[in-house]
């Protein structure tokens, strides 16, 4: 932690930046913290409580927040992911933030527990990271600790998947029922930066934006398959919606259907293209006639 | 392509399926046209909607066709390599392999869509989809779970946050 | 801190609870409880057709309050039909069959008597009076949630009867019920409950549950809301909110929170309703004009009118703050905003001399520490 809070005071001592986007001690918990002036380093922190995906920060729609000027961002290989497709996507040029990343052993449910790490407290998000070391930095901090105690046998995913047709309608057929279209999700995700969503759209409307089971489905649906080869698997879309509703199981369906078909996983380079808006001549098509 | 097994009892044998199919201009399309002239004999129930490629067809025209009551989908193309814009059905391939399997996922029987390339001489290819398509969604019936949608949650008890949505009251005993 | 004294006072056991419910329910009336969500970690208000099904008295609160069952989050205001030349416009009801919510958190119906003010303003919302004449609130003492709610500090209490018909209190062996309203009264008339104040473990137990959430915030907003309405250039607010996100979440669960946008959308080819749906000023486009012009187009801008109406002008406007103290802003808060934390440190600003604020060493111009 000294070195991240080190590294933050020389950062905005020397004008390298204008603003540090970290994490800080809150009342409740570990939060995310802007800060711009080099003798309030000391506030930031590093622990296993650090859920937060800082990259949503980055959006160039959050005037609020590019008027501050260049941002360092401290983050782990998940948030780093979402840098990737921010750079990937032309929302950001590489040399426009620096980039803290911080070796990860896995996270906590949410930023309020105590950063205990075990199969009880792990954060679901964690078990198949593959950039515990992330490649995308300007500074790579930390000590690698060792991988995260996921609880053995448990694949939420695979379950549904299991089940049938009509038993996966019913499931989401109630989860989507507490959908009360907040958009938290939407707002939460570093890899929605549409200035205007879909959903948002009204001539000609698209998806209605009503919290109806018809509208919910067609919304999650349709944001579903514009993160299609972009979810960076946070989780930060489950752990903001306020009524709980499991989303991070259809992104992590989808996710490793692309990785089956596609033999691809959203990764820190940003060199390598996305799936989507990608082909090759000779993809699967064993499902057209 | 073979039908369906005709010993095969169809639960619904006077429902009428409502079918639409995306359509790309080139290639389907034409071949769809093809079938007509060629006073091929096809099943009346599939609404066209034509499109300049399959590239342009977004997964919520299938969304917004379950909304619109539709029983089942069509989305037909040109082949791999003879897209009249090069590659928009390269796109459309990738798009619409995630898309299918979402649906899947989400509890939408798949047999309710169905997915083609048909070129514009392939009259007899695409008679065969339409029919094929129309038996397979027949047998399916109407597609009253999307429908439902529209209609109270039944037979659980949970209020939906939407006040409209109510549950019926469970049956006593029930937990 | 109660706003009515209470009229009649009975001692109610478990199994009496659970046959009134059963009597409600055998009669057609809707009854509301919290009950466990599938995977037991949460609470939601929800039908009930036995007392079983409920989980009354817990120390946490149902995910979301119970406004939703006076403003939906989309309610139908009216349905429109297209028949050959003509539009035709079918009404909705504004009567609606009964129902009894039980259970519910002193903090939840405080927060519903406080939006009759403003939806019975400048026009009477038919729709939400109906809700409201429809329904016979019964709230139950609370034990006091957990380190974040502050009640207390808003002018309510765990055992408020605010917004409340009947008030049960946990007591040996059931619950001491006082009926607060005529309606009250009609739910626990014609029972044969047993009279009584009820053992003295009751008061006790609110005692305890008011001692423990008034140490969560000391603060008194509705004491400094003069102070807040003369400080909106006050250099906190040009930080406060850098790490919020717009999600909007925190008004989906809010008590008071009651903007909703309005739509009309399709039900078929030819029939459509107009909705309204709860809506946040939280997001980004809530003040977006048609000319693309945003007044207030920075997080900062929109999370400090969200504090000024909640504690400045609703409380000028109607006498209410328009907070409940509940807390479900702070736990739903993906980003970690704290509502109290804030108002704890407003609370020392307004004693103190704002122009020695600005000229903290904190650059970002936040108070010490807080922000």
């Amino acid at each position: 932690m000294n070195e991240l809070r080190e590294l933050a005071r020389k950062l905005l001592g020397d004008g390298a930046v204008k603003v540090v986007i970290g994490y800080e001690e809150g009342p409740r918990g570990v939060r995310p913290v802007m800060i711009t002036d080099p003798a309030q380093a000391e506030r930031l922190v590093f622990d296993a409580r650090c859920v937060h995906n800082l990259a949503a920060y980055l959006n160039p729609r959050r005037p609020h927040l590019t008027r501050l000027g260049k941002p360092a961002v401290v983050v782990k290989g998940c948030d780093a992911r979402a840098i990737a497709g921010l750079i990937r996507e032309s929302q950001l040029e590489r040399e426009d933030v620096v980039v803290i990343a911080m070796r990860c052993g896995g996270v906590v449910r949410e930023p309020t527990m105590k950063p205990e790490l075990g199969p009880e407290t792990v954060s679901p998000r964690c078990g198949r990271c593959a950039s515990r070391e992330p490649k995308l930095f300007d500074h790579l901090l930390g000590v690698l600790p060792p991988a995260p105690p996921m609880p053995a046998g448990d694949d939420p995913v695979a379950r549904l998947e299991q089940m049938s047709v009509a038993e996966r309608w019913a499931f989401w057929r109630e989860e989507l029922s507490r959908c009360v279209r907040c958009h938290a999700c939407r707002a939460v995700c570093p890899m929605c930066f549409c200035s205007t969503c879909v959903a948002d759209k009204s001539r000609p409307q698209w998806v209605e934006t009503s919290p109806t089971p018809r509208a919910n489905l067609s919304w999650q649906m349709t944001r579903v398959m514009h993160m299609a080869g972009r979810c960076v698997g946070c989780g930060e879309c489950t752990r903001a919606c306020p009524s709980d509703i499991p989303l991070g199981l259809v992104l992590a369906h989808v996710a490793r259907h692309v990785e089956r078909r596609f033999g691809y996983q959203v990764g820190d380079d940003p060199s390598v293209p996305a799936p989507i808006g990608a082909f090759k001549t000779d993809d699967s098509q064993e499902f057209i006639l | 392509m073979a039908s369906e097994a005709a010993s095969e009892a169809t639960p619904h044998p006077q429902f009428e399926p409502k079918i639409v199919a995306f359509v790309c201009n080139w290639c389907t399309y034409t071949g769809a046209d093809l079938a007509g002239t060629s006073r091929l004999q096809m099943a009346p129930n599939v609404r066209v909607v034509r499109l300049p490629c399959t590239g342009r067809i977004d997964p919520l025209f299938i969304t917004k066709a379950f909304e619109g009551g539709a029983d089942g989908v069509i989305v037909s193309g040109c082949h791999p390599a003879d897209c009249h814009y090069t590659a928009g059905n390269y796109h459309a391939r990738r798009r619409f392999a995630i898309f299918r399997d979402l649906l899947d996922f989400m509890g939408v029987d798949v047999r309710r869509t169905t997915f083609s390339w048909v070129s514009a001489s392939e009259g007899g290819k695409w008679r065969d989809v339409v029919n094929d398509t129309t038996e397979r969604v027949r047998k399916l019936g109407p597609f009253a779970e999307y429908q439902g949608l529209s209609d109270p949650l039944p037979g659980v008890r949970r209020r939906a946050a939407s006040g409209d949505q109510v549950g019926t009251p469970p049956a006593r005993g029930t937990p | 801190m109660t706003t009515r004294a209470p009229c009649t006072t009975k001692c109610i056991t478990r199994a009496e609870l659970a046959a009134l419910v059963a009597d409600l329910a055998a009669a057609g009336t809707e009854v509301i409880a919290p009950v466990k969500s599938r995977d037991g970690r949460a609470l939601d208000y929800q039908r009930i057709g036995r007392l079983e099904e409920a989980a009354l008295g817990e120390c946490a609160l149902p995910r979301r309050s119970l406004k939703e069952f006076f403003l939906p989050a989309s309610e139908v205001l009216l349905r429109y039909r297209l028949a050959k030349n003509e539009v035709l416009i079918e009404e909705v009801p504004t009567s609606f069959p009964p129902r009894v919510i039980l259970g519910a958190k002193p903090c939840d119906a405080a927060g519903v008597e406080v939006l009759d003010e403003v939806m019975g303003w400048d026009y009477r919302d038919e729709l939400w009076f109906g809700h409201r004449d429809a329904t016979t609130i019964v709230s139950i003492a609370c034990p006091g949630a957990d380190g974040v709610c502050f009640c207390t500090a808003v002018g309510l209490s765990p055992d408020a009867t605010k917004g409340a018909d009947v008030l049960l209190t946990p007591a040996e062996g059931g619950f001491v019920a006082e009926a607060v309203t005529p309606k009250g009264e009609a739910l626990l008339a014609g029972r044969r409950f047993a009279e009584g104040q009820g053992p003295a473990g009751a008061e006790a137990f609110r005692e305890a549950a008011r001692e423990k959430v008034a140490r969560n915030l000391p603060a008194q907003p509705a004491a400094f809301h003069a102070w807040l309405g003369k400080s909106f250039e006050h250099p906190a607010w040009k930080a406060i909110a850098h790490r919020c996100h717009g999600c909007g979440a925190c008004a989906s669960v809010c008590p008071t929170c009651h903007c909703f946008d309005i739509v009309d959308e399709p039900e078929g080819p030819d029939r459509g309703a107009r909705r309204r749906n709860w809506d946040s000023c939280a997001t980004c486009k809530f003040t977006l004009h048609a000319s693309g012009h945003n007044p207030r187009a920075g997080q900062n801008e929109r999370f400090r009118q969200r504090v000024m109406h909640k504690f400045a002008t609703y409380p000028q406007r109607f006498g209410e703050v328009l907070c409940s103290g509940c807390g479900r802003c702070v736990r739903a808060c993906p980003a970690g905003m704290d509502l109290p934390e804030l108002l704890g440190q407003l609370f020392l600003d307004a004693g103190a001399d704002p122009s020695a604020r600005a000229r903290s060493k904190r650059d970002d111009g936040c108070p010490e520490g807080a922000l």
